[in-house]
C-alpha cells in the first residue's frame, strides 16, 4: 500500500503540535503547592488535627467547632508574619466574645520556649500550637508564609488568604467566617 | 504543491506559538519593592556562578571568591540580619582533609525597609553578593586540583511572604600548587680573612 507523503507530513506535524502544547501546559499547571490547594479548600470541611500547644495541651481544630477559626500558619523568621500577629491579638479581643478563635500554627524549627516568647513579645493572646508537616501538607503544603485560612461556624473554609494583607481585610474575612455557618451556632 | 506548503507554513507558525515562553498567570514576575506582590506566584532561588578554577599555593592562605544570585523580586536576610529570630545566610564548607578554611567574609547587608514594615530596616542581599574564601591548603598536600563542597542557607522573602529556609549545594575547584622554593641563606661567613 502506497502512503501518501503529504498525509504522512500532517500526521508527523499534528502530532508534533500536540505534544508541544502537552508539554507547555504541563509546564503551566501548579504542581500541587498551596497555589492549587487554596482554592479547591474553599467550601470545603477545613482538615482536623491534633496539635500540642506551648503549655504543652493537646489541642485539635475540631474543638474550635462552633466558632469562627482564623487560622494562621507562621514562623519566627517571617517578618511579615510578625506585622499581623498583634492585629490578630487585637482582633481576638474585639471578635472573641462573637464567636472568633485565632489559632496560630507555628512552622518553626525554634523551640517552643522561643516561640512562646516571640509570640509573648508580640502580645500574642491567641492559642499557639507547634507545627507539622503533615499539618501544612494537610492544608496544601504551606509552602510561604503567613498563611490564613478563615473557617466557618460549621468547620468549612470561608477563604484563605497566603502573605500578609491589610488589616481591614482581614476583619472583613473574619467577619465572614463567623457568619458563615450560623445557623449551627444557633443549633447549639 | 502550494496548498502543501501553506499548511507546512501554519502547522509551523503554531508549533512556534505554543512553545514561546509565555507570562501565564503563574509566571508573573513579583512586584519591585513597595508592591503588595502575590506570594506564592514564583517559587525564590539562589543560585551560584560557576566559579573557575583557583590555583592555591599551599601553605599559605589564598581567597576564592564566590558569587551568588538572588532572583528578582526577592531578598536574603544577610550574614548579620537585624533580628536573633531571622536567618543569616551563611556558606558552610566541608574542605577535604588537609585542606583548611580559614574563614568565610560576607558583604555587609543592604538596609532596606518593607512596605509591611516600614519602620523597621532590615539587612539584605538582593541580586547579586560575593562571599570571599579563604582557603589554606597545608604544607604537605599533595599538588593536585581538589574539590571543595558545602552549602549556602539562605531563607528568602518577598514583600508580602516569607520563604522555608533551603539550602544550596555549592561547590568550587582549586588547584594546589606548590609554593616557590624557600630562599636559601647564605652561609655564614667566616669572621677570618684569608689572604
Amino acid at each position: 500500500m502506497k502512503r501518501d507523503p503529504v498525509v504522512i507530513i500532517v500526521v508527523a506535524m499534528v502530532v508534533t503540535v500536540m505534544l508541544v502544547f502537552g508539554f507547555q501546559m504541563a509546564r503551566r499547571s501548579p504542581r500541587g503547592g498551596v497555589a492549587d490547594a487554596g482554592p479547591n479548600m474553599k467550601g470545603r470541611t477545613a482538615p482536623d488535627f491534633t496539635l500540642e500547644s506551648l503549655d504543652g495541651k493537646t489541642v485539635h481544630l475540631s474543638d474550635f467547632r462552633g466558632k469562627g477559626v482564623l487560622l494562621n500558619f507562621w514562623a519566627t523568621w517571617c517578618q511579615p508574619c510578625k506585622i499581623e500577629m498583634p492585629w490578630f491579638a487585637e482582633l481576638q479581643k474585639q471578635y472573641g466574645p462573637q464567636g472568633l478563635q485565632i489559632v496560630g500554627v507555628a512552622m518553626d524549627d525554634a523551640s517552643p520556649k522561643e516561640i512562646g516568647e516571640f509570640a509573648h513579645d508580640l502580645g500574642v493572646n491567641y492559642p499557639i500550637l507547634v507545627g507539622k508537616e503533615a499539618v501544612g501538607d494537610a492544608y496544601g503544603g504551606v509552602q510561604f508564609l503567613p498563611a490564613t485560612f478563615y473557617i466557618g461556624r460549621d468547620g468549612k473554609v470561608v477563604d484563605k488568604v497566603f502573605g500578609l494583607k491589610g488589616r481591614r481585610e482581614i476583619e472583613e474575612n473574619i467577619k465572614k467566617a463567623l457568619a458563615e455557618g450560623q445557623s449551627v451556632e444557633a443549633q447549639k | 504543491m502550494f496548498m502543501l506548503r501553506k499548511l507546512v507554513h501554519g502547522v509551523v507558525l503554531l508549533t512556534a506559538l505554543t512553545a514561546a515562553p509565555q507570562e501565564a498567570p503563574g509566571n508573573l514576575p513579583l512586584s519591585t519593592p513597595g508592591d503588595p506582590g502575590i506570594p506564592g506566584k514564583k517559587i525564590p532561588s539562589v543560585t551560584m556562578s560557576p566559579a573557575p578554577m583557583v590555583t592555591v599555593t599551599r601553605g599559605k592562605p589564598n581567597t576564592v571568591s564566590l558569587r551568588f544570585h538572588v532572583s528578582a523580586g526577592f531578598h536574603v536576610n544577610s550574614n548579620r540580619p537585624k533580628s536573633e529570630f531571622l536567618i543569616p545566610t551563611a556558606l558552610k564548607l566541608n574542605p577535604p582533609t588537609d585542606i583548611v578554611i580559614g574563614g568565610v567574609r560576607y558583604p555587609a547587608g543592604e538596609e532596606m525597609s518593607f512596605a509591611f514594615a516600614p519602620e523597621d530596616k532590615l539587612s539584605i542581599y538582593t541580586g547579586e553578593f560575593p562571599v570571599t574564601v579563604e582557603v589554606r591548603p597545608l604544607a604537605g598536600v599533595f599538588p593536585a586540583r581538589y574539590m571543595i563542597h558545602g552549602e549556602l542557607r539562605y531563607q528568602a522573602c518577598d514583600n508580602a511572604a516569607c520563604y522555608p529556609p533551603r539550602k544550596l549545594p555549592v561547590q568550587f575547584e582549586v588547584n594546589v600548587v606548590k609554593g616557590p622554593p624557600p630562599r636559601r641563606k647564605n652561609p655564614a661567613q667566616s669572621p677570618h680573612v684569608h689572604t
